[in-house]
């Protein structure tokens, strides 16, 4: 190996330099998010994360059935309910960490001006990087809730299968919005470490603190309980977990007076009224994650 | 008694003054029924014109648009295949001779006026026999008023669909003592429902969508056995009524703006037992009960599970026994509406306790009894009974956290709300449960095994492809 | 087929590239020199597109700002150090660089075979040795057969022996009609590769000299500006038994470095990224030696022949 002519370079690529045009927007979102789901599902987090819903959908499931004493009545149960709360503790951490740590970490590992320099546009990358973890995301869930299901069926263990239908599309839902929030975090933030502090503090808010204050608020401020439910639509875990219940019941009533509210105010709307906030929070964040993004420095 | 004529008397006021809100306002017709209606006679008609007493009148198969009354002791069997069609006015069959029957009949098609109460069968005298009668698109179904000793066998009744405000009630007794309602369907009613009418039993029926299943109002010595109350707003609502026993019933899934399997409003002397109760917004709703005090209310072999609540005690509710009773995931087990405690019931007599599921305890003995008190005291259910909006915040990570530091730290934990000390390890066998098909396990199976194929999916996609050239080798 | 037209980046307060104006032909060569900090790197990304600035670039006639996509559509780029997908496989990693120049790879294999890596598809990209990493850097940048080639500092993390066979692989990339934009600091690549230094200080490209024979030495006057050229250092070294170090260290040290060297009996001459100090064959060690004893760390170095060791 000593010298390269021009001819070796010319011919072992296509085409040569006479046309020239860029793979269009479609394309290299696609490949961004092909190879940023392959470094996902490759990853330690992913293969734990699906063990981990899986092993604890179980165990929730069996607690549950447990719970029944043997009694024939899971049928009647709430094991989407538990389900649920597992959702809200494990996807938006998951989800939350997952996109803060992906284009932190690419450029704190200097991966991000080698890629900017090719030709795609930030707005690709951005894009790319967030369907390919989402994709991942929802592979994980798909999985996790798949191998749950099926121990469940083969112990006889049987759930509404609608029910379980919409645990999944509502988990994918609140994902993609938390997934949203990790990019934005991940854009503003300078290294990777920080990304994923904010991530899980961010994480913290939403889970806990938030819902505490609201509570607090609730019996100290005296809020009305329509003040009430219109301040937890602000919250995507409140949504989901309204969602998940209203999907299954399709009443709020099990949530006390302002479930009832809503029910009653808003009937089927809720539907909307749900999805439009879960959107938003997919949205919002991803478009102020874009305008960082393109006037920031990559490096 | 005295108490009990104060609230009849203010119910008919209620009545009279035209509420119709709570179950309070739920009031009898003011005036003894009159037939408005003159029939003229058409073919089921001039058939009973020449019948004589004691005659079996059989029907040809066929629509027959009239209005019929029966005013002799005939039997008419329209051999299941005989329609009476109303035509959308008016009541269409009343039955006027004691000791009539009237079988095999579809009626349908009432008018839709609720003030003068359009019915597809009025029962004005006694004895009379109801059997394998179907009724469609009636506002109010089979109206017994003043008939003791009718006999309601195997009928169906189906209300019209419209809001619950304008619905007629499926089925009602109005002093109708000693009736027999048995195996009868009742579906998109407002109530069936029982006025000032002693001794009925009520057996082996099913009610869905109705707003009460059964309604007892100022009525004793009821028997409702066997029943399927499923998706009505209550399941069976009792008020001012002595001496009901509730047995081997099924409460599913009663979840309307009241939501109770079983309603008790001042009542006394009653007893449940047996029954399955699951997934009501409130299992049992008990308000002023037992009435007098007398007896205390039993509560035995219950299994109450799934419900938003088990238990709903207001403050009003002393003197109750549960003993035997399985509690199994209820949200809540026992809640106490409004302020006050339930030191006043009752959830264990001598050795015999309750199955909870939340019970945390264990039985180191192996006599079937755990070794330590259950206890109910949840600091978020207490703060929940107290600011019931906090409600909201059920199955989040949040209302676990609340709970987790309210174990944690003692001094905020609140005053056990009931015990029981010799709670069961092992729930007391349950009948009457509706095992889920072999086919909804496959077909969960099949769910999951969508969901895997999902998940390889994207798998395949991010792992293969790219990794190979389209054209040669890599 | 580059334009670069009263160019300015700064960072905050510091002026990395103070309007820099350069025109570069199809098919020319153009090194860009200067020590660590001159603004060569800050250059090369606004040309990529990777930072905001004042002023016009133009590649293949597309706007490296607001087409931006177009523009590195001509442009393969090999980093000073390839930060990778360390856990992609080589193979993978080329298929996906060529799936977002749109490109389709007929063979992997000759394309790593094409930069002296056939074989290594299969292995994972954190595998590969610092040398292997620049040439799969510069496979990649090559697939399409891009017009333009833009390479930072590419041989600034390799040992001797990498960067010599990285530096005549990339010769032979030379004299195809392909234009070249390259930052450097070390004379051999200049003169293996460039046919026109534009050499930078500050941010500023200070002057622009042909690359034959280029040393970077300059005269330079009190002030800090320089003055001229100087010629070849092999007048400076004198006769056949020498050669020229190139040491290169900060532009503070330099006149420093340069009082002591001279007090140690050598010739100094400053070149813009360092100094350039003729030495006998064997006293080629000695000047390390007083500048460590003055604590003058010398950056990076090497040893040039002069003209009359090349010529044997």
């Amino acid at each position: 190996m000593s010298t390269l002519t021009g001819s070796r370079w010319a011919g072992m690529a296509e085409p040569g330099r006479g046309s020239r045009r860029p793979p269009g927007f479609a394309g290299n979102v696609v490949t961004v998010a092909r190879r940023e789901a392959r470094d996902a599902v490759t990853s330690r987090w992913f293969v734990l994360y699906t063990a981990a819903f899986a092993g604890l959908g179980l165990a929730v499931s069996f607690v549950s059935a447990a719970g029944s004493g043997g009694t024939g009545l899971s049928g009647y149960g709430r094991t989407t309910a538990g389900l649920v709360n597992l959702v809200l503790l494990v996807v938006p951490l998951m989800a939350l960490t997952a996109g803060a740590s992906s284009v932190a970490s690419d450029r704190e590992r200097g991966m991000l001006p080698y890629l900017l320099a090719q030709p795609v546009s930030r707005g690709e990358v951005l894009l790319g990087k967030y369907f390919g973890l989402a994709l991942a995301l929802a592979a994980s869930m798909c999985l996790g809730l798949g191998v749950c299901a099926a121990v469940l069926a083969w112990k006889g263990h049987v759930t509404r299968p609608a029910s379980l239908a919409w645990l999944l599309g509502l988990s994918t839902a609140l994902a993609l919005g938390m997934l949203s929030v990790g990019m934005l975090i991940s854009v503003v933030a300078r290294r990777a470490s920080v990304a994923v502090g904010t991530a899980v503090f961010a994480w913290l808010v939403l889970v806990f603190v938030s819902d505490l204050g609201l509570m607090a608020g609730a019996i100290t401020l005296r809020l009305r309980i329509e003040e009430l439910f219109m301040l937890s639509l602000i919250n995507p875990l409140q949504v989901f977990k309204m969602w998940s219940l209203y999907a299954a019941d399709a009443s709020l009533d099990v949530l006390g007076p302002a479930g009832l509210y809503a029910t009653e105010e808003l009937g089927r709307t809720l539907h909307a009224v749900f999805a439009g906030c879960l959107a938003a929070w997919a949205v919002v964040p991803m478009l102020a994650a874009a305008v960082v993004m393109s006037r920031r420095s990559p490096l | 008694m005295n108490q009990r004529a104060t609230i009849a008397g203010l119910a008919l006021a209620a009545a009279v003054s035209g509420a119709w809100g709570g179950p309070e306002d739920h009031a009898p017709p003011a005036v003894a029924p009159v037939l408005r209606d003159t029939f003229e006679v058409g073919a089921i008609g001039q058939r009973i014109e020449s019948a004589s007493e004691g005659d079996v009148i059989r029907l040809e198969p066929g629509v027959y648009r009239e209005r019929v009354r029966i005013g002799k002791r005939v039997t008419i069997d329209g051999g299941g295949r005989a329609v009476i069609d109303g035509g959308g006015t008016g009541d269409i069959v009343e039955i006027t001779a004691a000791g009539a029957v009237l079988r095999g009949v579809t009626i349908r098609n009432t008018g839709t006026d609720l003030d003068r109460e359009n019915a597809g069968l009025r029962v004005l005298a006694g004895g009379v026999t109801v059997e394998g009668v179907v009724l469609e698109d009636v506002l109010f179904g089979i109206d017994l008023r003043e008939a003791p000793g009718c006999v309601v066998r195997g009928c169906r009744i189906g209300g019209k669909a419209l809001d619950i405000a304008r619905r007629g009630d499926g089925l009602r007794l109005w002093r109708s003592d000693g009736a027999l309602i048995e195996g009868t369907t009742i579906h998109d009613g407002r109530d069936a429902i029982l006025w000032y009418s002693k001794g009925v039993v009520i057996r082996g029926n099913r009610s869905d969508d109705c707003r009460y299943g059964f309604h007892l109002m100022f009525s004793d010595d009821v028997l409702i056995e066997g029943n399927t109350l499923t998706g009505n707003s209550v399941g069976a609502y009792l008020m001012y009524s002595t001496g009901v026993v509730i047995r081997g019933n099924r409460f599913i899934r009663n979840r309307g703006p009241s939501g109770y399997g079983i309603g008790l409003k001042e009542t006394d002397r009653f007893e449940v037992t047996d029954n399955l109760i699951v997934g009501n917004r409130s299992g049992v709703y008990i308000d002023g009960s037992p009435f007098t005090g007398a007896a205390p209310g039993v509560f035995t072999r219950n299994t109450i599970a799934y419900n938003d609540v088990g238990v709903t005690f207001l403050p009003s509710a002393k003197g109750n026994e549960m003993t035997l009773n399985n509690f199994i995931g209820n949200i809540e087990q026992v809640s106490v509406s409004g302020r006050g405690g339930l030191t006043a019931n009752r959830f264990w007599v001598g050795e015999v306790g309750n199955f909870w599921s939340d019970y945390t305890g264990y039985d180191r003995d192996g006599d079937g009894v755990g070794d330590f008190v259950h206890e109910s005291s949840t600091f978020f259910e207490n703060l929940m009974d107290r600011h019931p909006r906090l409600r909201l915040f059920m199955f989040s990570p949040a209302q676990q956290a609340v709970e987790f530091v309210a174990r944690a730290v003692p001094a905020v934990r609140p005053e056990p709300k009931f015990e029981d000390e010799v709670p069961r390890m092992r729930p007391v066998a349950i009948g009457l449960v509706e095992r889920a098909e072999g086919s909804s396990a496959w077909r969960m199976a099949g769910v999951s095994g969508l969901m895997l194929a999902g998940g390889v999916l994207v798998l395949a996609w991010s792992m293969g492809g790219a990794g190979r050239p389209r054209g040669g080798e890599a | 087929m580059i334009s670069i037209r009263g160019v300015s980046k700064s960072f905050g307060r510091f002026l990395a590239v103070d309007g820099v104006n350069l025109e570069i032909p199809e098919g020319e060569s153009v090194a860009l020199w200067g020590l660590n900090g001159a603004g060569k790197t800050t250059l090369i990304r606004c040309v990529l597109g990777l930072v905001r600035y004042r002023g016009a670039i133009t590649v293949a006639g597309w706007d490296a700002r607001r087409h931006g996509k177009r523009a590195r559509m001509h442009v393969g780029y090999v980093p000073q150090e390839l930060g990778f997908y360390d856990e992609l496989g080589v193979a993978r990693a080329v298929l996906f660089f060529a799936s977002l120049k749109g490109v389709s790879v007929r063979s992997v294999d000759d394309t790593l075979g094409a930069v002296g890596l056939e074989g290594h598809g299969g292995k994972r990209v954190r595998e590969l040795s610092g040398g292997m990493k620049q040439r799969l850097a510069l496979a990649i940048a090559m697939l399409g057969d891009p017009p333009v080639l833009v390479l930072d500092e590419v041989t600034a993390s390799l040992d001797a022996c990498g960067r010599r066979e990285f530096v005549a692989l990339l010769s032979g990339l030379s004299g195809t009609g392909r234009t070249l934009l390259f930052a450097s600091h070390r004379v051999e690549e200049v003169r293996a590769l460039a046919g026109r230094v534009v050499m930078m200080e500050r941010g500023r490209a200070v002057s622009e000299v042909p690359a034959a024979g280029f040393t970077g030495a300059a005269a330079v006057a009190p002030g800090g500006s320089v003055v001229g050229a100087v010629g070849a250092v092999g007048a400076v070294g004198g006769g056949g038994s020498g050669a020229v170090l190139h040491l290169m260290m900060p532009l503070g040290v330099r006149l420093h470095a340069a009082a002591q060297l001279r007090a140690g009996g050598f010739e100094a001459t400053l070149n813009g990224v360092g100094l350039l100090v003729p030495v006998h064959r064997e006293r080629k060690a000695e000047p390390f030696q007083i500048l460590a004893e003055a604590r003058i760390r010398v950056e990076d170095f090497e040893v040039l022949p002069t003209a009359g060791e090349e010529a044997r």
